[in-house]
C-alpha cells in the first residue's frame, strides 16, 4: 500500500524534473519587450531619490527625474527644470525661471510650488548630503510666482550651481507629497516624476520597468523602455553581460575587466561618476587621539613607506590615478598641483620614524623608545579597518608597511560594524575611507577635515582633524563667488592639510561602465540612457 | 495518525517563536553594527541622525523597543523595513514564493538522485559502482555551493548557452500560464540543481550506509533463502528500511538549504528570501531581519511535523499520540 502511495508519487515527481529539464535543453528565444536590459546590484526597495542619498535608490530612481540643472561630465551646471537663472547679492540670492509647459508623468504641470515644496519639507529634511552641505548656509526657498523659484542664503553661498542636479536634489510632485509623510508615501513605490522615463513596474529583488516619456522636455529617448534587473553578484553580471542577458552594467569588478576588454562584443566606459557619490578618493585616515599617531613626522613617515602608483596597478586594476592632493584632480578649480605630498622613499620614512622614536628591533618591526603617551619597548603594530570590499587595500598595505618596520593588522568589518567602530566609537588606529568629493569641495571634502565635522556620524571627520586656519579657509572658500578666487583658499587649505598629513590619499578611483555593442549612446551620468539607442535583438 | 498531535505540535510553534524572535532581538541589537547609515544614508549631520533613530524609536531603551515590537508581533505587524520604506512583511512576503520554489524543488531532486544512488552502492560496497558513486557524493559535498553555482553558471549558461544565467523570469516577460510556468521551470532548472547538490551528497552516503546495514540483517538473509532475486531484495526488504533515518534528515536539514538557498539566490540573482536575509543582516533592517527569523522558525517547525508524519506513514511501529 505504502509502496504504491510512493511509487506513484515518485512518477509525480520525476515528471515534474524531466519536464524541467526538458525545457532547461529547449532553451531557446526569449520573449524580451523591445528596449534596453540593464542590471543594478540591489534591490532599492524603493525609487525616491530625495529622501536618500542611498546609492540603489539612485541608480534606479535618477531616470524618472530631474534636477533644476544637469551636470555634464565635466561637472558644468546646463538647464534642466530651470531653463536661466541670475546670482545677486554676492551670491546670497539665486533666482531660477522654470522651463514652462513641463508636466508631471501623471500629466499634473509642474511648477515652482513643486521646487519650493521639495526642498523645504523634502530635501532639507531627509536628503542627508544637501541637507548637511546647503542647509546650515540657508535662509529660505521660495516661488515668486508659477515659474520663478528664490533661494536666500544668510551670507554668499558659492557651490549651489553644483547642487541641483538629479542625485543631489531631485524635484518631487507636490501634488502626491503634500501633508503626507515623505518616507512612506506610497508615490515612493510607484513614482512619478519630469524624467526621460517614467515609471511601468517594479517586482521586489527581481526588476524595475520603464517606459520612455515622449513628451520629455529635453530630447525624448529613442528606447521604448528598459528593464533593470537587479542581480546582485558582480560576477554572474558580468556573464549575464557576456550572454547577452542584459546590454548595461553599472560597475564590472577590476579582475574581470581584462576578460571584458578582450570582447569585441562589449564596450567600456571608465567614469568616476557614480549615483552613490561621485569623484571619490580612497584615503587612509589616522585617529589623531591615538598617541602613535599624534607626531607629525610618524604620518609622513608612514606616508612616505606607502607606494601609491601600487595600488592604483594592483588594487584598482588600473582603474584611476595616484591620489596627489586632497582634492580630486576632477574638481580642476579647486585641485592644487605640485603639492609636497610625500613620495615613495623608504630611506626617508625611516629617518622619520627612528626620529620619532620608533626604531627598528630585531624582528624587523619598530619599537617604542621616548614616543609620549607609549610605552618605551611597544612594537609598532597598526590596526587598519576597512570595509570588506576593500580587504585588499588593506593586504598591500600591509606589505608596503611590514617593508617600513610596521605590522598592520587589517580588520575587514561590514558596514554597519565599520561605521560604529570607526565613527561612533572612534575605536581605530587606521581606516580607510572612500571619501567621496562630490561636485563641490563644499560637499564631500569640507566634512573631513573641518572640527566642526568631528562628530559620532559616518563619513565626518575620520581622523579627528583640527586646524584653525583650515577651518577658516573653508569658510571663505565657501563663501566667495569668484572661482579663482575659492581656488586660491582651496590651495591654501590643501598646502596646510598636505603637511599635517592627517590622511594619506591613496588612489582617485575610477568605475567601469560596460555595455554590448547592440546598444550605443549610453552616458556615465545619472540619466545613462536618455540618450541610448539599440539595435533590434537578434532573435 | 491522531489531529490531536498535529495541533499540540502546532501550538509548540507559539512558544518556541516567541523564544526565537527574544533570542534574535537581543542579539541583533547586542551584536556590533548600527542601522543609521542604511536608515539615513551617509554624510549627514548629527542632528539627522538623532532624527532618524528618533523616528524609528532607536534611541529608547532596549527593553522598551523590546515591548512594542512584541506587541506589534502579536497583533501581526513586523513593523516598516529600514532600507526599503515599506511593510516588513510585505517585503517578506513577495519573496516567499521564489524561496520555496527553489528549496522544494532542490529537495525533490535530491532525493530522487540521492536515494537511488545510494542504493545502487550499498548494494556492493567497496565495489567499482560504490567507489565511484561515493567519491562523487564526497566531492559534491566538499564543494562550496557558491563556487558550484559559478561554475554551473560558466559551463552551462555561458559556454553550453542551455541555460539563462540569471533570474526567474525572462527580462520583462508578462507571460502567464503556461508559458509562464516553462519559464520559470528554464530560470529555476540550474539553481535547484546545484542547491540539490550538497544535499544530494549528504542523502547519497545515508542511504548507502543504510542499505549496507540492512542487507546483513537477518530479514534479508531470509529473503535471499526464499530465493527472492538480488534486486527484489534491495527494493522489497532492504531499502524501504533503509530510507527511515533519510527521512529524519531530510526534515532535519530544512534550516541548512535554506542558508544554501541564500548564495544560490545570490549567484543566480533568484528573487527569494535568503539574498532579502543577507542584505538585510548586512543593512541591520531588524524589522525585516526578525521576520525572516520568524518565518524560517515556522518552516524548520512545519518541515520536522512533516518529517514525523510521513515516518508514521512508512513505518508502521511509529505511531504518533
Amino acid at each position: 500500500m505504502i509502496a504504491t502511495h510512493a511509487r506513484r508519487h515518485l512518477r509525480t515527481v520525476l515528471g515534474a524534473v524531466g519536464l524541467a529539464a526538458i525545457s532547461a535543453c529547449a532553451g531557446g528565444a526569449a520573449d524580451r519587450s523591445d528596449g534596453v536590459l540593464v542590471a543594478a546590484i540591489s534591490d532599492p526597495g524603493h525609487l525616491n531619490p530625495a529622501i536618500t542619498t542611498n546609492g540603489g535608490v539612485h541608480t534606479a530612481a535618477s531616470l524618472l527625474y530631474d534636477g533644476l540643472l544637469s551636470l555634464d561630465d565635466a561637472m558644468q551646471p546646463s538647464p534642466a527644470l530651470a531653463e536661466r537663472w541670475e546670482v545677486e547679492d554676492g551670491g546670497a540670492r539665486y533666482r531660477f525661471h522654470l522651463r514652462r509647459g513641463v508636466r508631471w508623468h501623471d500629466g499634473q504641470p509642474f511648477t515652482a510650488a513643486d521646487v519650493e515644496f521639495t526642498f523645504n519639507e523634502v530635501l532639507l529634511e531627509f536628503h542627508a548630503r544637501t541637507r548637511a552641505s546647503m542647509g546650515p548656509a540657508l535662509e529660505s526657498v521660495k516661488a515668486l510666482d508659477d515659474s520663478t523659484v528664490e533661494f536666500r542664503f544668510r551670507r554668499p553661498y558659492a557651490p549651489l550651481l553644483q547642487q541641483l542636479d538629479v542625485d543631489e536634489a531631485p524635484i518631487l510632485p507636490r501634488h502626491l507629497f503634500v501633508g503626507s509623510d515623505p518616507l512612506r508615501n506610497p508615490a515612493n513605490i510607484a513614482p512619478v516624476g519630469t524624467g526621460p522615463y517614467r515609471f511601468a513596474a517594479y517586482q521586489g529583488g527581481r526588476e524595475i520597468r520603464y517606459s520612455a516619456n515622449r513628451d520629455y522636455f529635453g530630447k525624448a529617448p529613442a528606447l521604448d523602455g528598459i528593464v533593470m534587473r537587479i542581480i546582485p553578484d558582480p560576477a554572474t553580471q558580468v556573464v549575464a553581460l557576456e550572454s547577452g542577458e542584459v546590454d548595461w552594467l553599472f560597475s564590472v569588478p577590476g579582475p574581470e575587466r581584462a576578460r571584458l576588454e578582450k570582447n569585441p562584443g562589449v564596450r567600456l566606459i571608465q567614469t568616476a561618476l557614480s549615483p552613490g557619490g561621485s569623484n571619490c578618493i580612497t584615503t587612509l585616515g589616522f585617529n589623531l587621539d591615538r598617541p602613535s599617531f599624534q607626531d607629525v613626522r610618524v604620518r609622513r613617515g608612514i606616508a612616505h613607506a606607502i607606494d601609491r602608483d601600487q595600488f592604483v596597478e594592483r588594487v584598482a586594476f588600473g582603474a584611476g590615478r595616484a591620489a596627489d592632493a586632497p582634492i580630486t584632480s576632477r574638481i580642476a578649480f579647486a585641485h592644487a598641483t605640485g603639492l609636497p605630498v610625500p613620495a615613495w622613499d623608504t630611506v626617508r620614512a625611516g629617518q622619520l620614524l627612528d626620529s620619532a622614536g620608533w626604531r627598528r628591533a630585531t624582528g624587523g618591526v619598530r619599537v617604542a623608545k621616548g614616543v609620549a603617551g607609549v610605552a618605551d619597548g611597544t612594537p609598532f603594530i597598526i590596526g587598519f579597518s576597512v570595509l570588506p570590499s576593500q580587504a585588499n587595500y588593506g593586504d598591500l598595505l600591509r606589505a608596503q608597511l611590514r617593508a617600513a618596520g610596521i605590522d598592520v593588522r587589517v580588520e575587514a568589518l561590514e558596514q554597519a560594524v565599520f561605521s560604529q567602530t570607526v565613527f561612533t566609537s572612534r575605536n581605530f588606529d587606521t581606516a580607510i575611507g572612500a571619501y567621496c568629493n562630490g561636485t563641490d569641495p563644499e560637499i564631500g571634502v569640507r566634512r573631513m577635515l573641518v572640527s566642526s565635522n568631528i562628530a559620532p556620524v559616518p563619513f565626518s571627520n575620520m581622523a579627528g582633524y583640527r586646524n584653525a586656519a583650515v577651518d577658516s579657509l573653508f569658510e571663505r572658500a565657501a563663501t566667495a563667488l569668484d572661482v579663482g578666487e575659492r581656488g586660491r583658499f582651496y590651495r591654501a587649505m590643501q598646502e596646510i592639510v598636505v603637511r599635517d598629513q592627517p590622511y594619506v590619499w591613496l588612489v582617485e578611483t575610477l568605475s567601469t561602465r560596460a555595455h554590448t555593442t547592440r546598444c550605443r549612446g549610453f552616458a556615465a551620468s545619472s540619466h545613462f540612457a536618455a540618450t541610448a539607442t539599440c539595435a533590434s535583438r537578434r532573435r | 495518525m491522531s489531529r490531536r498531535f498535529v495541533l499540540r505540535r502546532l501550538l509548540q510553534v507559539i512558544p518556541t517563536a516567541a523564544g526565537i524572535l527574544l533570542v534574535s532581538f537581543l542579539l541583533i541589537h547586542l551584536a556590533p553594527g548600527d542601522p543609521v547609515v542604511a536608515l539615513a544614508g551617509d554624510h549627514g549631520d548629527p542632528a539627522y541622525y538623532a532624527e532618524m533613530r528618533h523616528r524609528f524609536g532607536l534611541d529608547r531603551s532596549l527593553p522598551a523597543q523590546l515591548a512594542t515590537y512584541a506587541l506589534r508581533v502579536v497583533q501581526g505587524d513586523l513593523g516598516f523595513s529600514y532600507v526599503q520604506g515599506r511593510r516588513a512583511a510585505d517585503v517578506i512576503i513577495e519573496r516567499m514564493p521564489a524561496t520555496l520554489l527553489l528549496t522544494g524543488t532542490a529537495l525533490v531532486i535530491a532525493v530522487i538522485i540521492a536515494v537511488p544512488l545510494g542504493a545502487l552502492a550499498g548494494q556492493r560496497p567497496h565495489g567499482a559502482r560504490d567507489t565511484g558513486i561515493s567519491a562523487l557524493a564526497l566531492g559534491l559535498y566538499s564543494a562550496p555551493v557558491f563556487w558550484v553555482g559559478q561554475v554551473a553558471i560558466l559551463v552551462v549558461a555561458l559556454w553550453l548557452g542551455v541555460a539563462p544565467v540569471q533570474g526567474m523570469t525572462n527580462a520583462g516577460s508578462d507571460a502567464a500560464g503556461l508559458p509562464r510556468a516553462f519559464d520559470v521551470l528554464r530560470h529555476l532548472a540550474l539553481p535547484a540543481l546545484v542547491l540539490a547538490s550538497q544535499e544530494i551528497a549528504v542523502l547519497v552516503r545515508l542511504t548507502r550506509s543504510g542499505v549496507i546495514d540492512e542487507m546483513t540483517r537477518d530479514h534479508v538473509r531470509a529473503a535471499r533463502a526464499k530465493g527472492i532475486g538480488e534486486r527484489m531484495v534491495l527494493l522489497r526488504h532492504a531499502l524501504p528500511r533503509a530510507v527511515l533515518p533519510v527521512v529524519t534528515v531530510i526534515g532535519a536539514r530544512a534550516g541548512h538549504l535554506s542558508a544554501g538557498a541564500a548564495i544560490v539566490e545570490i549567484v543566480f540573482g533568484w528573487p527569494g528570501a535568503g539574498r532579502l536575509l543577507l542584505s538585510s543582516l548586512q543593512a541591520r533592517d531588524t524589522p525585516v531581519l526578525l521576520g525572516l527569523f520568524l518565518v524560517i522558525a515556522f518552516a524548520v517547525i512545519l518541515a520536522n511535523l512533516v518529517t514525523d508524519l510521513a515516518y508514521a506513514a512508512i513505518d508502521p511501529r511509529v505511531r504518533l499520540g
